[in-house]
């Protein structure tokens, strides 16, 4: 098992449409929950993350404050050309910690995956990391 | 440096200027609509506004709707989730600034519980001796439902764009706030 979407093992944020300098996309696969991703007003608000490789995803762990719906998004072709819906959330709201939800994916092979915050609890939400647990796949 | 984007709800009755409005707000005050073509659902306006004292700005997308009563339900389906609020009224027409209150709690049922700062605009000061709503009454009313209150003339090119800056800062504030927030979870 690794964590597929940190950039350290390869994984890149490829589209996000929302940008703080402060605190950009990058933040989401870092590793650390200290650092995050914000969105600048307005839904809805997505960010793709590329794997280095094809990966058979089990569990995606996202880290999150005041996210409401979420839609989770795949692609297992090397572009980000066909996305198909994988599931669709609606989150609890958290008071003073950070919402962190769990997803079992069940083995499906993932290129990239896509987040789409489709509504919030407030006008601005943020991504503080997001975890993906699977194994390489080495035919892509 | 950041671009934040605000969903402005821009609403009032029928023949008050909001797409004057909006329209002299884009063209940076060159561009005034004197033949009215009347709206019939909502015209999306986007317009960026530089904040002073830094490199942010906010986006707006003004979502310029229809005054006509028989627009209304294809006009609110578009008002989901908005960021700020402009509201405008003819100061010529004591009806105009009547519905203010009517469209206030139409767009107030869209927010979720959020905050949206929003503010009045009295237009067409220019027609002064036609005017039949006075300023402290307006202003009045505005304070007591949280608004800012301004006044405009659309014709003369008056005053158009400090209702948006001043939306432009209220929406500012709120991200720093809720960035603040953010930070001391992490
Ligand atoms: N004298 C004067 N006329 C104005 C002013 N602002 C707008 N008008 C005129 O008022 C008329 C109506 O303006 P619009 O901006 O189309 O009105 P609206 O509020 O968008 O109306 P709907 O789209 O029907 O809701 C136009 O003929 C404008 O030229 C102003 O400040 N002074
Ligand atoms: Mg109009």
């Amino acid at each position: 098992m690794i964590d597929a979407a940190l950039s350290s093992s390869g994984a890149q944020v490829v589209l996000a449409t929302s940008s703080d300098e402060n605190h950009p996309p990058e933040n989401i696969i870092d590793g650390r929950t200290d650092t995050f991703w914000i969105s600048t007003g307005m839904f809805p608000q997505e960010f793709i993350i590329r794997f280095s490789n094809l990966i058979k995803v089990t569990l995606v762990t996202i880290q999150s404050y005041n996210v409401q719906s979420l839609r989770i998004d795949k692609c297992s072709s090397p572009d980000t050309t066909d996305f198909e819906k994988v599931l669709e959330k609606e989150f609890e709201q958290t008071e003073g910690q950070l919402q962190s939800e769990d997803f079992s994916l069940g083995g499906t092979r993932a290129t990239h995956l896509r987040f789409i915050i489709k509504s919030g609890y407030d006008h601005f939400v943020s991504v503080h990391r997001v975890m993906v647990e699977g194994t390489n796949e080495n035919h892509m | 440096m950041v671009k934040l984007r605000a969903k402005c709800i821009l609403a009032g009755d029928a023949t008050v200027g909001k797409s004057a409005l909006c329209q002299l707000f884009r063209s940076d005050g060159t561009h005034f609509q004197k033949n009215y073509t009347m709206t019939t659902g909502v015209e999306v306006v986007v317009k960026s506004v530089n904040l002073p004292e830094s490199n942010d700005s906010v986006e707006f997308f003004i979502f310029d709707s229809a005054g006509k009563d028989i627009f209304l339900d294809s006009v609110e389906k578009l008002w989901g989730q908005p960021s700020v609020l402009c509201l405008v009224f003819d100061v010529t027409s004591e009806q105009s600034f009547k519905s203010c209150a009517k469209w206030l709690e139409r767009a107030r049922a869209h927010t979720q519980g959020l905050q949206m700062p929003g503010v009045l605009v009295g237009n067409k000061t220019d027609l002064s001796v036609r005017r039949t709503v006075d300023t402290e009454s307006a202003r009045e009313w505005a304070l007591s439902q949280g608004l800012e209150y301004f006044e405009t003339s659309v014709k003369e090119t008056e005053n158009h764009e400090v209702p948006f800056r001043t939306l432009a800062l209220a929406f500012h504030n709120i991200y720093r706030e809720k960035l603040e927030v953010i930070q001391a979870l992490a």
